[in-house]
């Protein structure tokens, strides 16, 4: 393989895996306070369609992002609502949630933009970082992604260090191991689910925007196809942990692009089975052929005073 | 029922667990229709030609109904699988995937397994069975794993339905598997034609309605699967799985088994339905072909809230739902995408009452 074919190659790689690390990573501050969000293809989908629609009405990208990401919180107050006030099985109401979104942007984009519609609408800039802007490859191809990508980054670090080193984050690990210790202790297991969940919706709707509004321009019906679903089994293929969960969508970004890869190096493998991989991997990581997974001890279960 | 109104003070039939189901019902189908004639209105579409154009869909001739009954026997057959491991607090979220699997079974039986020249009906029986068998197996493993392992079924049969989808469009893509042959550029990447023989007779053939033996077939296995949950020992061992699987243990119950065979039994159901869907009215495997069905199974089988004849309500009234959906947008020009947010309304309200409609009534 050339250095130009494996310069697309990594490109590529981080490009497919990019709304998947920054999904997941949402996702897993929600998981790790106990709720399992489900709703995460759903939510990917509606941010994917609001910054579509709200960057092509403000004519900016920027505001479209914003638009998406301000735009998901009401649907992740109902996830919220659901599974946390109402007690509800988050599996059903995550269903539930991506079944709304799927019919829900399907309409409001068959309303603005008619059936058959390729509307270009303004995009995100891709950004390269400052030093390594000049290496040849490196800088103009792998690391010239979308700015949202970097911004995500910075937020996923955040996040490990919040959850690693802070009041906060301490209590949101909390609850989703012992959430009568964090009640008895005075905090609102209440508060810290709702906000656990918000925010992993607004990450899933960045991501939602990073493929409509970063990579193709453009909204097309269920674009998400599965990728919620995708960013779930990353954190269960990365043990609950976040640098292995971000590793994990790499590899499934990189299992994604062989796809377009193989063919180039003149390897005959049916298409099928390249776009299935990376579920196959999940699979496999799932059903633990990679050691014990531990999930937090509350994940999935309601918390009743 | 109507006593039991009358007998009642408001403020009690919140109390009483039969009332309050038809509350949840009755104010969630309000909610769903009332958003879609919304919707419908701000499509700009009158609402009587929308539902016109609905109604004509799913009951306006014999045909539609006929074609509504057969739709709505894929969602029953599902449904009777999720309702049957629900027994053991397994949740299937596989059906999509175990229809492709079954489709892409009885294919490949019909086509290739030389079941064309097979007497008495077998031509069409084997398929089935084999769809079924294959349908079993993909279910089971799951199960297997969740027994074993632990691993959480409702992830593993989700992420085998997107693996099953792209084996059934890989099978129709490559001549070597199940893709017709290439005699022009234009041949499309679907299967041949099932032979005839292969194909599910008409129970009325006479009638216009188009309602083939799957009726039968789901009928019976409903009947027989209510009975298996509620009379015998293995529907108690289902039971006792679900309740509290370290006291089944004890008492001899053999929870690996039980585990496997519930979502085998689930993984079977939706793999004969994807025979049906095959032998009954698609005669060829083409991509996309599991349709979503499977997802609306999965719904049928929690409205139906643990009861066969629940399943076969719910399935009924999604079968004229999509049905009359398709017609909606191809005649009113409204998405068939309406009926998807109606779903995820009543199955987000059924959700989010569950608590409420579970906790004990007043006897009455």
């Amino acid at each position: 393989m050339s250095m130009e074919l494996l310069a697309i190659f990594a490109a590529s790689s981080i490009r497919l895996a990019a709304p998947l690390i920054i999904a997941s990573a949402g996702e897993l501050i929600s998981e790790r306070a106990g709720v399992l969000n489900m709703s995460v293809e759903g939510m990917m989908l509606t941010g994917a369609f609001l910054g579509v629609a709200g960057a092509s009405i403000t004519g900016s990208a920027e505001w479209g992002l914003l638009i998406g990401v301000l735009g998901v919180i009401p649907l992740a107050l109902l996830q919220a609502f659901l599974s946390v006030t109402l007690r509800a099985n988050q599996i059903v109401t995550g269903i539930g949630i991506n079944i709304l979104a799927l019919g829900a942007t399907t309409l409001a984009y068959r309303e603005m933009f008619g059936a058959r519609s390729n509307a270009v609408i303004p995009g995100l800039d891709k950004w390269s970082p400052p030093l390594l802007r000049d290496v040849p490859l490196l800088g103009s191809e792998v690391l010239n992604q979308v700015w949202l990508f970097y911004l995500g980054l910075l937020v996923l670090l955040l996040c490990a260090v919040v959850m690693r080193r802070t009041a906060l984050g301490i209590s949101l690990n909390a609850v989703g191991v012992s959430p009568r210790a964090v009640d008895q202790s005075g905090l609102s297991v209440t508060w810290l689910r709702y906000g656990a969940v918000i925010f992993s919706g607004m990450m899933a709707a960045a991501a939602g925007c990073l493929l409509s509004i970063g990579n193709i321009h453009t909204f097309t019906e269920g674009m998400t196809n599965g990728m919620g679903y995708l960013a779930i089994a990353a954190i269960i293929f990365g043990n609950w942990k976040i640098g292995r969960t971000a590793l994990a969508c790499l590899l499934f970004g990189a299992a994604s692009a062989l796809q377009f890869q193989l063919p180039l190096l003149g390897i005959q493998v049916p298409t099928a089975l390249l776009i299935m991989l990376p579920y196959l991997l999940a699979f496999i990581a799932v059903a633990g052929l990679m050691g014990r997974q531990t999930a937090p001890a509350a994940l999935t279960q309601p918390y009743q005073r | 029922m109507n006593n039991l109104l009358i007998k009642l003070t408001p403020a009690q039939w919140c109390t009483n667990s039969h009332i309050r189901t038809l509350l949840v019902m009755g104010g969630a189908t309000m909610i769903a229709v009332l958003v879609a004639i919304v919707m419908i209105i701000s499509f700009g579409v009158p609402v009587s030609e929308a539902l016109e154009a609905f109604a004509d869909g799913a009951w306006g001739s014999p045909y539609a109904i006929g074609a509504s009954i057969n739709r709505s026997l894929v969602f029953a057959l599902v449904g009777i699988g999720f309702v049957l491991a629900n027994r053991a607090r397994l949740t299937n979220v596989g059906g999509e995937g175990q229809i492709a699997i079954g489709g892409i079974a009885a294919t490949a039986m019909s086509l290739y397994g030389g079941c064309e020249n097979l007497p008495y009906g077998l031509a069409y029986i084997v398929p089935m069975l084999c769809a079924a068998l294959a349908g079993g197996v993909w279910g089971a493993i799951p199960g297997w794993l969740k027994a074993r392992l632990g691993t959480n079924e409702v992830i593993s049969t989700l992420l085998l339905s997107f693996i099953a989808i792209w084996l059934l469009y890989w099978c129709v893509q490559s001549v070597d598997l199940l893709r017709q042959p290439m005699t022009s550029g234009g041949t499309l990447p679907e299967s041949l034609t099932i032979p005839e023989t292969t194909q599910l007779p008409l129970l009325w053939p006479d009638s216009g309605l188009g309602i083939h033996l799957g009726l039968a077939i789901t009928l019976v296995l409903g009947v027989v699967v209510a009975a298996v949950i509620s009379r015998t020992r293995f529907g108690f061992s289902l039971r006792a799985v679900g309740y509290n699987p370290q006291a089944a243990k004890r008492a001899g119950v053999a929870i690996t088994w039980t585990m496997v065979a519930a979502l085998a039994i689930a993984g079977a159901l939706g793999g004969l339905g994807g025979a049906i869907m095959l032998q009954g009215d698609q005669y060829s495997l083409k991509a996309g072909f599991s349709s979503g069905y499977g997802f609306d199974g999965l719904v049928v089988g929690l409205l139906a809230r643990n009861s066969i004849t629940g399943v076969f309500v719910a399935a009924l009234l999604f079968g004229f739902m999509r049905s009359g959906g398709i017609n909606m947008e191809m005649v009113a020009q409204i998405p068939a995408a309406l009926v998807l947010v109606v779903q995820a309304i009543v199955i987000l309200i059924l959700a989010g009452s569950a608590l409420w409609l579970s906790r004990k009534g007043e006897k009455v």
